[in-house]
This record gives structure tokens, sequence and C-alpha cells, in this order.
């Protein structure tokens, strides 16, 4: 049988490509099913730019109505601002449609608790134990609710960002932003003007035609670096279609690579306040080295957001995040979001007086590969098996795939949350040693293909 | 299984209807939708609804299933659905959908699909409809064929437009009538006051917010017609008018305060029709409406071709027959000069209009009419029970043959000259309907009582 390579339907919500797996019929039960298992209070929904973005959001409306929830809708907003808004409107939960850093013909729900974190894997499994049994909650015409449309949560965001943060408006500083004409187009710019910076705007058109692939990785950051580069811009911003992830681009017009958001934001948050830091395993060891200078501790979870911030709440993190370019920052929102990224950004930058690339140098550098093959879900535990038995005898952590750990490098091998793929991360101090690695394990993995 | 627990849902040629919550969910909603686009391979469906609780839900399922066939939709919000029929020319549809229910009570709601021609799909376009849905295969639209949702607010104001063109206000202005109307808090709340300002009448509005919940039935029966007709009486309004949910349905009230039977309505428009020559083509009515119609064409020479039971039916053969007036007697009237449906909005223009160019009211018409009487009594049967029994009232009709004539395109009709029965499952709910007419009121109970029995058996 043809595996279906189109749909996840998985702990991380649901997840499949627009005109082929991604049906509305899916969509009303998966959010009937969420209406379920909330008890049919209120909901709060929103989405990014993309075209299917109505049709799924009608599609999740129709189900969380039929099941007599009250929804409160926000339309097209970040992610960060919808897990915002869910906590501060009160709602019991929230869906956001969005496939984030996704291609443009992919669409997804994801799940928000009361708190703004999303769905952890036993709630989703639970969730979707209530998709698959189909016993829905039903609402009878007098318990049927009208939607309510919430046009405020951007300023809400806004705003939480400027008291909590309290960033100053000095000195001026040139600022591109590239949006890829994702949700960010509708707030990046008026954060941009309330920090005092002058904004240089590349796609910032909300109309979920991506000029680029969304995931804000060099490769697809050509246009920017041009801009910045053209224009002497002090730095240049780019995220991916939802606005959780941010990457940035130098002075000079070289985008630095997402991990190092991350490990910015660290150094501007560690200068000031002490406490532990939580990443994930695939973040790089350039977290470990910051930590470290300002004498905080560094705890690594599992792959996911919401296993970052659980652990983040246990622990009373200051701060936390992943490699791929997502800054959790809880004192303004319990989720990963950019806009929280420039803010603490545009603060190092002024009080360092410094420029980018010079902060860029004085952290110590790594080398990162990350690759991904596609492969048959089903096919991934034994390639984990295989690994463990070969590597055995050295330093493992088993808790998400393999990532095996050595004093100058380390490898992570795991299959995706939400794509049928496995991906491969290799950081090491020098080019050679992480080729060599890559090499090793890509033959390995190209096995099991 | 009591009635109450009955699941109701009822699929149809004529769309899909039931009790939200109880049989009609959005899962039947977003299916029918995706069916419709798939139908008619995408291209513009316009959509509107009525207000009851579950039209949001409703609209949103439909929206989901025709955006992903990749079909570009117009949607009209809150507005009567024979203004709906009327846009969808102008807006070059393919298709409509009308979210409404019509004369059903307020827990109830239904799809139903128009071509881009304003009429419901034929029989047979209504079963092709059907085998796509229960097929289950449907049109996907990719990311990039998906339309952003188009929105259009001048359909009332065309409509309104239309109705002023075909009756010409300056008559009906210069009477000033006093007009009470009841919109049951329904779409025609945006229409028929604003129409019966433009003709310059006193304005006595009942019922007319569409945020409010209907405050009664929505079918306009006499039964459902008291407030109208305190109202009509305590202003001293000219006529009362009474609107279904979704203005098809018309009932009236006389200047001297009563609420005509249902039957009256369709009446009225037929004998001024008759009146004042507007009428000289066949006169297209389904099997059960009153005999009142033929007693009135018979007079002016004028033909009556009677069809099965279903808008479509009438609404096809009166295009067909370039009938100048169609209808129904359950207070539906078709204009055909206007658009093929029925039309309660333009009914109103259409009464008006012609007691400002006569000395008549309302209750000199009724008098004009021959009497009838008409007995309706609904049995409630689930579908298998009530097809069986209408089976074994065919071979009944075959050995009356002797007494009566026999018609069974719909149903099983048996007439006589003193009278006729009517006996059809609904389309729209798990029943039986007996009607029976009768110019004497005695032979009619007899009838009913007759009927009853049979159908009891």
């Amino acid at each position: 049988m043809k595996p279906i390579r189109t749909l996840k339907v998985g702990v991380s919500g649901i997840r499949g490509v627009v005109g082929d797996s991604l049906k509305p019929l899916l969509l009303c039960r998966f959010a009937r099913a969420f209406a379920t298992y909330s008890g049919g209070s209120t909901i709060l929904i929103g989405r990014d730019t993309r075209t299917s973005g109505e049709m799924v959001k009608n599609a999740v409306l129709a189900g969380l109505l039929s099941s007599g929830c009250r929804v409160i809708d926000v339309d097209i907003c970040p992610v960060p601002t919808i897990q915002n808004a869910v906590r501060h409107t009160h709602c019991k939960g929230g869906i956001a449609i969005t496939a984030s850093h996704n291609p443009v013909q992919w669409n997804a729900l994801k799940f928000i608790k009361s708190d703004g974190s999303f769905l952890n894997p036993h709630e989703a499994e639970e969730l979707l134990n209530l998709y698959h049994q189909q016993d829905f909650r039903t609402a009878v015409s007098s318990e049927l609710q009208p939607p309510e449309t919430y046009s405020g949560a951007i300023d809400d965001h806004l705003r939480k960002i400027l008291e909590r943060m309290q960033p100053a408006r000095e000195p001026q500083l040139r600022v591109a932003i590239d949006c890829c004409n994702g949700a960010g187009s509708l707030m990046t710019a008026r954060l941009l003007e309330l920090l005092g910076c002058e904004t240089l705007p590349l796609y910032c058109v909300p109309d979920g035609r991506f000029p680029r692939p969304p995931e804000p990785v060099p490769a697809n950051l050509s246009k920017l670096c041009q801009m910045v580069e053209e224009s002497g811009a002090d730095v240049g911003f780019a995220q991916d279609a939802d606005a959780d992830r941010l990457a940035v681009v130098s002075e000079k017009g070289q985008a630095i690579g997402e991990e190092y958001t991350l490990a910015l934001c660290a150094r501007a948050v560690l200068s000031r306040e002490k406490g532990p830091v939580v990443v994930n395993l695939s973040t790089s060891r350039m977290i470990d080295d910051i930590a470290a200078a300002y004498g905080c501790p560094v705890y690594r979870t599992r792959i996911g957001e919401v296993n970052v911030t659980e652990t983040m709440c246990e622990l009373g993190a200051i701060l936390g995040g992943e490699g791929n370019g997502g800054v959790i920052y809880p004192k303004v929102n319990l989720a990963r979001d950019s806009f929280v990224a420039i803010t603490l950004l545009v603060e190092l930058l002024r009080s360092s007086e410094k420029t980018l690339s010079q902060l860029v140098e004085e952290i110590p550098s790594y080398v990162m590969i990350k690759r991904s093959y596609e492969i048959h879900p089903h096919l991934i535990p034994a390639l984990i098996a295989h690994l463990s038995d070969q590597y055995k005898e050295e330093d493992l952590d088993l808790r998400d795939g393999i990532k095996i750990i050595r004093p100058r490098s380390w490898v992570h091998v795991r299959g995706s949350n939400t794509e049928p793929i496995v991906r491969l991360v290799v950081e090491g101090p020098d080019s050679a040693t992480v080729s060599m690695l890559r090499d090793e394990f890509e033959g390995l993995i190209r096995h099991f293909l | 299984m009591t009635a109450q627990d009955m699941k109701q849902l009822k699929i149809s040629v004529a769309g899909v209807r039931g009790i939200v919550g109880r049989g009609l969910d959005a899962e039947t909603a977003v299916s029918f939708a995706q069916a419709f686009a798939t139908y008619l391979e995408g291209g513009t469906i316009a959509i509107c609804h009525d207000t009851r609780p579950s039209a949001n839900m409703l609209r949103a399922s439909v929206l989901a299933g025709l955006l992903s066939s990749g079909t570009r939709v117009v949607d009209l919000g809150i507005v009567p659905s024979p203004t709906l029929r009327l846009a969808l020319p102008n807006l070059h549809a393919n298709g409509g959908i009308i979210i409404a229910a019509g004369h059903n009570p307020t827990d109830w709601n239904a799809l139903k699909f128009l071509r881009g021609d304003g009429m419901y799909l034929s029989a047979r376009q209504g079963q092709e409809l059907l085998e796509i849905f229960s097929h289950g295969e449907f049109r996907k639209a990719q990311w990039d064929e998906i339309h952003p949702l188009e929105y259009s607010d001048r359909a009332i104001e065309e409509h309104l437009n239309r109705i002023l063109q075909l009756f010409p206000a300056e008559p009906i202005r210069k009477r000033r009538f006093k007009v009470a109307v009841d919109c049951c808090n329904g779409p025609c709340s945006l229409l028929t006051p604003r129409l019966l300002e433009a003709l310059d009448c006193e304005v006595v509005a009942l019922n007319n917010n569409p945020a409010r919940p209907f405050p009664r039935l929505p079918n306009p029966t006499p039964d459902n017609m008291s407030q109208l007709e305190a109202l009509v009486r305590a202003s001293g309004a000219d006529v009362g008018f009474a609107h279904d949910a979704e203005g098809e349905r018309l009932g009236i009230v006389t200047n001297e305060g009563i609420a005509l039977h249902q039957e009256m309505t369709l009446a009225i428009a037929v004998y001024i029709a008759l009146e004042t020559g507007w009428c000289t083509q066949p006169i297209v009515i389904n099997i059960s409406t009153s005999r009142m119609i033929e007693s009135l064409a018979a007079k002016h020479g004028v033909r009556v071709i009677r069809t099965p039971t279903g808008q479509a039916h009438v609404s096809e053969q009166a295009l067909l027959r370039k009938a100048d007036i169609a209808g129904e007697g359950s207070g539906q009237v078709i204009l055909p000069r206007l658009h093929p449906g029925p039309d309660g909005i333009a009914a109103i223009a259409f009464f008006l209009h012609y007691l400002a160019g006569s000395q008549e009211t309302i209750s000199n018409i009724v008098e004009q009419i021959p009497v009838f009487y008409m007995r309706k009594e609904n049995i409630p049967l689930a579908s298998n029970r009530a097809y069986r029994t209408l089976q074994r009232l065919r071979e009944l009709a075959q050995m009356q043959k002797g007494d009566f004539a026999v018609d069974l395109t719909d149903g099983v009709k048996l007439e006589s000259p003193d009278g006729w029965v009517h006996v059809r499952a609904s389309m729209t709910e798990s029943m039986l309907r007996i009607i029976v007419e009768s110019p004497d009121p005695g032979r009619a109970k007899e009838l009913q009582r007759w009927i009853r029995d049979q159908v009891l058996e």
C-alpha cells in the first residue's frame, strides 16, 4: 500500500496538504473532538495567512459551534499572539490554524490550553482517542452560540511586550524585516515602530502567497540579505509564516543561521536575570557556553514546543527555546515568540553598543549540519534501535530518537513529529569532523530508506 | 422509540433538512456542500441564510465544503431566499445554497440547492447530487485554487428595485395604506418594511429584528397569526401580512382583523391575476392545493395545471407553461415575470397594487372566492412505514376506481366532484400528510375519517 505522506494525525495536532489529505470533514471532526475534550466551553481560534486558512477556519468553526462552544475568532494573527490571546481572554482553549514553517500547500491545527501552551503528548493522545471514537458532544439549536470576532489580539500582545519588557527607544536603528507574507506582516512593523526603529519592509503583504519557503534558514533569506547590505540596515529579521520563529541577518548582509537567535537572546536575558534555561536536544551547544558564562544551568528536553514549556514551568526557567529560531521568554508569553525575540535583540544591540557581527564573534562557534530523509514512519523505531545498539558503548540520550554525545561533538537522529521524515543533526568544532560524522550516519540511515 | 427520540434528518432531491443536533449536523452540511460544488464543477456559488440559531454553524460548514472544492463563493448574509434566487443571474453564479428552513420550527434547518437561473434543482438533477453525496468522492482544490470568500450586500436593494419595476409605486403611494407586517424576526425584516416605506405605506411592523429569536412558529397559519390579528385590529390597518422565516410563505390578515386560511393567499393572488388580466396563460399549482383555484380559473376560461408537491415541480412547470402565476396552497405565490420561485415580498406588492387600483378591501375579495372546506392531518410515521402504507393505499385506490378518479403522481389522490383526499409522505419530515377538501363541511369530515381509518389500519 502506498503510504500516506501528506497527513500527520498525531500528538502535535493534525497537519496535511490542502487539496489532498486535509479535507474539511476531517478538520470539522477534529474541532469537534477538541470541543468535546474542552467540555464545550469558550475556544479562541486564529490563523496564519495561508490561502487555505479561510476554508480550514470555517471547518473548525462549524465543528466547534456544532458541539456547543462559544467561539472567539481573532482571524489572521501570529501564533504567539493567538497563544497570548487564549490566556488574555480567559478561554478554555484555542486552535491555531497554521503549518508554521511548512510549505505553502500545507496547513495544520494546533491545540492550545488555557495557559497558552500546546497540548502535551498525553493530552494530545486523549484528544486523538476522542477523535477516533467519533462520539462528539452535540449541541441542540438552543445551545448554539453565535461566533464572536475579536480584533484586539495584536494590540494586547504588543502592549504586553512593552509593559513587561520596558524596552528603550534609542539609539536609532535601521531594521529590515522579511515576514514571508505571513501573519507577521500585520504586527512586526508595528512592534519596530513602538521600539523606535526605522523599518525596511520586505514581503509584508499578508496574502499567504509565500515568496520564499517559509522556514527562515539561510538558504531562504537571500533577498533579505541583499536588502540589508544595500540599505545599510543595522540588522535584518526573518520570520516563518506564523511568526513563532525568528532568524537574523547581520549588518554585513549575512544570514547568521537560526541557531544564533536563541544564543543571542540568551545573552540579552542572562546578562540581567539569573535562572535555569531549557532547550531541546537538537539545540546548539552555544547555549551551554553562554549559560555557563553567566552561571546558569541548562536543561534539555525532547523536541516539541510543549516539552520545552512544560519543563520550563517545572523548573521556573527564565528562558527557553529551540535552535530553529524559537525563543520562549515566559515573562511575556509561554510560547515561541518572534516578537519577544526581536525586542530582546534590539535591546542587546542598543545596550551593548556593538554591531551584530561583533556580537556573533563573541560567541564560541560550532559547525552544525541538519539533514532530513523521507522515510515511512513505521521504519523509524527499527532505525533508532539499530543505532542505539551500534553506539551502545557511548554516552546516549534516548528520550527522543537517539542522541550520541561526545566531548566535542554530538549527533541526533529522530523521526519528525510533523512530517514523514527522519532528521539528522550533527554539531562539532569544525567542518571536517562534522562532515565525517554526517557521512557515517547518513550511510546508516540510508539502509532503512 | 418515541417521535422525540427519532432522528430527524430528511435527505431528498429537495435538499437536506432536519433538526440540528438531532440528525442535521455540521458533517452532513460539509459533505453536501462538497457534493454540490463537485456537481457544479467549481464555478461560482452564492449563499444566504436565515436568522435561526444554527445559521452560523451551517454557514461555516457550507463555506468549508465549498471553499475546499475550489468554488468561488459569494456570501449574501441574511437575506430572504427569493432575494438570493433573483441575485444569482446578476452574480453570474452557477448555483446557490439557501440555508433556511422556511416554515419549520426554530430548531430545524435545511440546505436547499439552486441552479444558476434561481430554480431548484430538478428531480433528476437532485438525484444526481444525491449520487455524488452518497459516493463521497468530492472535488478538491489545491492551495492556489482556493478562492477568497466574497461578500455582496446589494441583493436586497436589487430585489426591492425589481419589485418596484414590476409594480409602479405611484398609484400605491397615493392611497397611503396602513399595513401591518409580522416578519417573524426573519430575513424579511430587512426588506419588507423597506418596501412598504418605498410605497408610502404607514408601516406597523411586528417582529422585525433579525437579531431576536422567532417569537412564534414560523409557518404563517391562522394559529400563528394571533399577534398580527390583534395588531391589525388595534391599529386599524388596511391589511396584515405574516412572513415565514425565509420569505416564501405568506399569511394574510383581513382589514377586519381576521387571519385567513393559508390556502387563501394563493386564491386571492389568482383572483387578482384573473380580474386584472395579469394572467392569461395556464395557472400552475401542486396536487394538494385547494380547488378554489380551478373554480376561479373556470370563470375566466383559464387552464389549471397540477404538479406533484415540491417547489421544483411547480417552478419547472410554471416556466414550461409560461405561466403568469403559480404557487402552492401553503401560502406560496410565484410571479414568474420576476423569478420562478415563491416570493412573499413580491406578493405583498402584488396585493397592494391591486388594492390601490380598485375600491375593494381584502374582505371584499374573500367574499368573491368560492368556499371550500379543507382539512389537514399529519400522521407521524417513520419513512419505512410511511412508504409501506402508501403501497397499501395504492392497492385500495385501484379498488375505488368506480367512485373516484385516481392520481398516483405523488402519493395517492382520490378525486370526485364532491371532494378529494390526498395522502403522501412528507419530503421534509417523518410523517404522512393527509389533506381532504370538499365544498360541503360534512363531506370533508366524512372523507377525513374514512382516509384516516385506511391509513391507520
